[in-house]
């Protein structure tokens, strides 16, 4: 009860930090801002960076080292404060965070359009558990190996978006993440039809059973992937990339190499969603081809929509929104208050058994409003919250 | 240092963990705690009935005195079909809400994301609703399954079309995943034993919407019987497309298509004439078991857009031993009691075949396997259904 | 050479219907740009209150028809009003997003209100009633679909070219404020042109419902309209047509020679294999970007 109420009083105080700054400072200097949110250039002058390895480091000032720290120790005492059902969540939002960063770095960067990651998830969960089972191979050369192969056909795809753009792009990418499932379904090899079950994870002598172990090892190489995924955007690489999104026409005539920058995007991306793939073989022990389903493939799109897509930020913040939603969305008439209403709604006009697609709605709604009200995402409603509040006074 | 934080953490855990009682997980003096996962939404969600059916019996169950003067408290969530939700779900109520057992259950890959989990915690599982080898290859000792195997199935009624229609040519339409090919192999199984093979063996895929190809194949291998092992909107183009291509061979199909209202009402009359296995008496049967549940459950329970089919009812079917062996076990109730009260069960017959579990045997599938018996009945001109046979037991 | 025939005729019956999906897309793709994927949920919903119409009210046939064609424009014309023209300067990704979300929207609602029970819509011609000519078959249904793609086409074509409505839609998507120059009421062009592709759509829709419903029926007739759409270049309405029947005449030549278990995934393939050759399409000319 006692943190239930501290609970409602944080989620209230945001509303009101977040409705203050978005409602008053909306149309205030819009450009300034936009071109802030795209480039990566604070405009206040205590961000002021004077060369570009300012922009890579990820250490700036001792009050955002106090604050990775604090991430750093919650990250650790996070699985031993909540119940194992917690950890759990947290694996699975936290393999969803690499797919929405990595399909966030050809979407949000480089401007392409994919709704066929799914396909590179299926890949890399199928990688994983072949190399291991049938090849031998250890957990920790697997899952690079599985990236790697995810990443070429990423590359091959690559080749023909090169030509392609828009509903041309989305067909082809959409088309790429059917087919793939039909075909490991058909190869006897990776089990047909009837799935694989994931051997256990063996590193060195450290044998993974728990939920509570996988956490740290999935922790651990999320924030590595992270981090390498910073680093790629804040550098040569990612400046390309983002000239490519803007412009490509423009970008190529400044001697940006489209060709390969572009499929090195769709690589560098399927190879997160490999990475991410192989994880998830693992928390679940068993796959299929078909759970990999278009579905799976909009759900990753829209986490980076919903997220902000073109930070670094939103992808995390999308994929753990829509996570924890479609979880928590298990059970709609469980909801206090609304799941009365819903259900006397339901009697009335709808039907009681058809209840739970509600979710659907939900998350539908949710991306048509974040792309009309917000196309930045809840990434920019951070951003302009923070901006208003920080010379708040003034 | 890290010592120190892991006594930390346990001392967090044990001031929010609640305290252990000394009964069994689940089950207080008032309330035995059952859960269950069904698909309501996405493509699987017809299926979403099995789950509501179960919860709709164990209502009556509760109003009729409950278990022992404890009433079940059912846990039934939506996992959408999708492996990861279940295991979800399934872990926050085992780990939050604390299940004693857990019914039922749609799917095979939904079941087999969580198997592992409940057997290393041995929580008893019966009866999930998908007939699937993996479930008794290799039997585990606290999963009862009740679903009668598809293998087994297949097996009846090829045996039935070539010893009592005397069919020559048998061909095979089977959805391209676990569910199909276990059809498939029982029919392959039972035509080598007569020495016959298969003529055709069309398979279908989940997103296919047009099935001329599939029958094409079926009416040039010349078939006179055809077995379909599909969804039910595929198993409803295919006899409809065969009858536009004046293609007439006897149709036969599974259980999953035995809900001949249902059935006859999408194929627009079509799908008289089909014969199909069951996996227990036909909800609209003159069984005075299935009468009762229909008058004492369906209609005081279900909510309104409830249908009185044959999925809302399997939640039934599947669910009766359950609820037997908690009788049996009495009112001291536990997870290994009830284990062994399944296991007592012989020759059980409620509305479903006839259940039959041994002591547990690794090498003996069929000391949890605890179904082997289906009937097999005709679909009549108007959604009515005809028994052709009576149970056959197969081994 | 019986089987061949009859292979491709089974293509064409099954072409119509991608047929008008993808003339559903290219309307909306014409004049806005927007590769809608509600498609296929709009002629969903269309479907469903046709068979409520029908079913729980019991309105004669062709009463419940003509609503459902008023219902169909009114929803088309009423999600460009409400979302589409709300969305604020969207790129091609954003109108993705947004008509991806609306389709989820409008899938959850159906499910929400008709469950996911199979269900079947009453109409007069029974889906496996066939015309049998020597071995070849074609269902009835499927000549009624054949011919209204047929027809919608030419209508749409035509109504395209020369009437003065069309000509402005046309302007309209050239270039929208030199349409709102010269005096067109782009909005309004806009919204009848939702309003138009959701009638086409719900064509399909209706001629599918026959056989069988439920809230998946429309995702794979969409998927592969779209795909055809796409191949016959997003924009020429015959191309789209075209590649339809093309789609169609290959899925059912690869599915009876080459391997059933691909059929439904062939045209896929197919799609990437001719954008790697004619990256805007077979029958749209190249399109060059301005700098």
């Amino acid at each position: 009860m006692f943190f239930d109420r501290i609970t409602a009083f944080f989620c209230l105080a945001a509303v009101f930090f977040i409705l203050t700054a978005n409602t008053i400072n909306k149309y205030d200097c819009k450009n300034t801002f936009d071109n802030e949110l795209f480039t990566h250039q604070k405009v206040l002058p205590m961000d002021m960076k004077r060369n570009y390895y300012e922009d890579v480091q990820l250490v700036t000032s001792p009050v955002v080292f106090f604050w990775l720290i604090l991430l750093f120790v919650f990250l650790v005492v996070f699985p031993f404060i909540v119940g194992n059902y917690y950890v759990y969540v947290a694996n699975y939002i936290a393999i969803n965070i690499i797919v929405a960063a990595g399909l966030n770095l050809l979407v949000g960067y480089t401007g392409q359009i994919s709704l066929g990651h799914a396909g590179f998830f299926a890949i890399g969960a199928y990688g994983t558990v072949i190399l291991m089972a049938k090849a031998g191979l250890p957990f920790l050369l697997a899952l690079p190996c599985s990236g790697l192969v995810a990443a070429g056909f990423g590359f091959l795809l690559g080749l023909p978006a090169l030509r392609l753009e828009g509903p041309y792009l989305s067909i082809a990418t959409l088309g790429f993440g059917l087919t793939i499932t039909q075909v490991i379904g058909r190869i006897t090899l990776f089990g047909g039809r009837e799935g694989l079950h994931a051997p256990d994870i063996v590193i060195g002598s450290w044998i993974i059973e728990t939920d509570r172990q996988f956490y740290f090892l999935l922790v651990f190489i999320t924030v590595l992937l992270l981090l390498g995924m910073r680093n790629l955007i804040r550098t040569r690489v990612g400046r390309a990339f983002i000239a490519i999104r803007d412009a490509d026409i423009a970008a190529q005539t400044m001697g940006v190499n489209i060709v390969f920058y572009k499929t090195l995007a769709f690589a560098v991306s399927a190879f997160y969603a490999g990475i991410a793939g192989g994880l998830y073989a693992f928390v679940l022990k068993f796959i299929e081809p078909e759970m990999f389903t278009l579905m799976m493939s909009i759900m990753f799109l829209a986490m980076v929509v919903v997220g902000g897509q073109g930070s670094l930020m939103g992808p995390i913040v999308g994929a753990g929104l829509l996570c924890w939603l479609d979880l928590k969305l298990r059970n709609i008439l469980d909801i206090p208050f609304l799941g009365d209403w819903l259900e006397t709604l339901s009697m009335s006009w709808f039907s009681i058994t058809g209840v739970s697609n509600i979710q659907y709605v939900v998350f539908g709604s949710i991306m048509v409003a974040i792309m009309l009200f917000e196309p930045l995402g809840l990434y920019g409603v951070w951003l302009r919250t923070k901006r208003y509040w920080r010379t708040w006074p003034f | 240092m890290k010592k120190k934080m892991m006594i930390l953490g346990c001392m967090i855990l044990m001031l929010f963990s609640a305290p252990i009682a000394w009964t069994e997980e689940g089950v207080t003096d008032t309330e035995i705690h059952i859960g269950q996962w069904g698909p309501q939404t996405g493509p699987a969600a017809a299926w979403g009935s099995v789950a509501r059916g179960t919860g709709d019996y164990f209502k009556w169950i509760n109003a009729t005195g409950g278990i022992h003067g404890r009433k079940i408290v059912y846990h039934m969530f939506d996992d959408g079909y999708n492996p990861a939700k279940t295991k979800a779900g399934v872990k926050e109520l085992q780990e939050g809400t604390g299940i004693f057992a857990w019914a039922s259950g749609v799917g095979t890959s939904p079941g087999l994301a969580v198997k592992d989990y409940l057997m290393e915690r041995k929580v008893p599982w019966v009866g999930p609703a998908a007939g699937s080898l993996h479930w008794v290859s290799p039997p585990e000792k606290h999963l009862f399954a009740v679903y009668p195997l598809y293998y087994n199935e297949a097996r009846a009624l090829v045996r039935y079309a070539v010893e009592d229609m005397g069919k020559k040519r048998v061909a095979v339409a089977y959805l391209n995943d676990e569910y199909g090919k276990n059809g498939l192999r029982g029919a392959i199984e039972e035509l080598e034993a007569h020495g016959m093979e298969v003529v055709a063996q069309v398979p279908v895929e989940q997103t296919d919407s047009d099935v001329k190809p599939h029958v094409m194949q079926l009416r040039k291998s010349d078939a006179d019987m055809v077995l379909l092992w599909t969804t039910v909107s595929h198993a409803v183009r295919i006899v409809g497309t065969a009858k536009a291509m004046n293609f007439t061979p006897q149709f036969m199909s599974t259980s999953t298509c035995s809900d001949f209202p249902l059935m006859n009402h999408i194929s627009k009359g079509l799908w008289e004439g089909v014969i199909c296995a069951t996996f227990g008496e036909l909800p609209d049967s003159d069984h005075p078991g299935m009468q009762q549940y229909k008058k004492e459950v369906f209609d005081q329970f279900a909510s309104k857009d409830e249908r009185w089919g044959m999925f809302y009812a399997a939640g039934i079917i599947f669910i009766e031993p359950m609820i037997e062996a908690l009788k049996n076990a009495g009112p001291d109730l536990t997870r290994e009691k009830f284990v062994t009260e399944m296991e007592k069960l012989t020759g059980f017959k409620g509305v479903g075949p006839e259940v039959n579990f041994k002591p547990f045997d690794p090498n003996d599938m069929y000391s949890r396997q605890g179904t082997r018996q289906t009937f097999l009945v005709q679909c009549l001109a108007d959604g009515k259904a005809e028994k052709l046979t009576d149970w056959i037991t197969l081994d | 050479m019986v089987d061949f025939i009859q292979m491709v005729v089974s293509g064409v019956a099954v072409g119509s219907s991608y047929a008008l999906m993808g003339l559903a897309m290219v309307i909306i793709y014409k004049t806005s740009e927007v590769p809608n994927f509600a498609q296929g949920e709009m002629a969903l919903v269309t479907s469903f209150v046709t068979m409520m119409l029908l079913t729980t009210f019991g309105y004669p046939v062709w009463l419940a028809f003509c609503l459902a064609f008023v219902f169909a424009a009114a929803l088309g014309a009423f999600l460009e009003f409400a979302v589409l023209r709300r969305a604020k300067n969207p790129n091609i990704l954003g109108t993705i997003v947004i008509t991806i979300g609306l389709e989820m929207v409008l899938l959850g609602l159906v499910s929400w209100k008709f469950g996911a029970e199979q269900k079947t819509m009453p109409f007069p011609i029974g889906p496996y009633d066939s015309f049998i000519i020597g071995d070849i078959f074609i269902a009835k249904l499927e000549a009624l679909t054949l011919v209204s793609a047929l027809v919608l086409m030419a209508l749409l074509f035509f109504f395209f070219r020369y009437s003065r409505l069309g000509l402005a839609m046309k302007a309209t998507q050239q270039n929208p404020t030199a349409a709102k120059i010269v005096g067109i009421r782009t909005n309004r062009i806009m919204m009848m042109t939702w309003g138009i592709s959701s009638v086409v759509g719900a064509t399909a829709g209706l001629l599918i419902s026959p056989v069988i419903m439920h809230p998946f029926m429309m995702w794979d007739p969409m998927l592969k309209g779209f795909a055809a759409a796409v191949m016959g270049g997003m924009t020429s309405l015959p191309g789209a047509v075209v590649a339809a029947y093309m789609l169609g005449i290959i899925e059912n030549l690869f599915g009876g020679y080459v391997s059933i278990e691909f059929k439904s995934v062939v045209a896929f393939a197919i799609i990437v294999l001719v954008l790697c050759f004619k990256p805007s399409g077979l029958f749209a000319r190249h399109y060059v970007k301005k700098v």
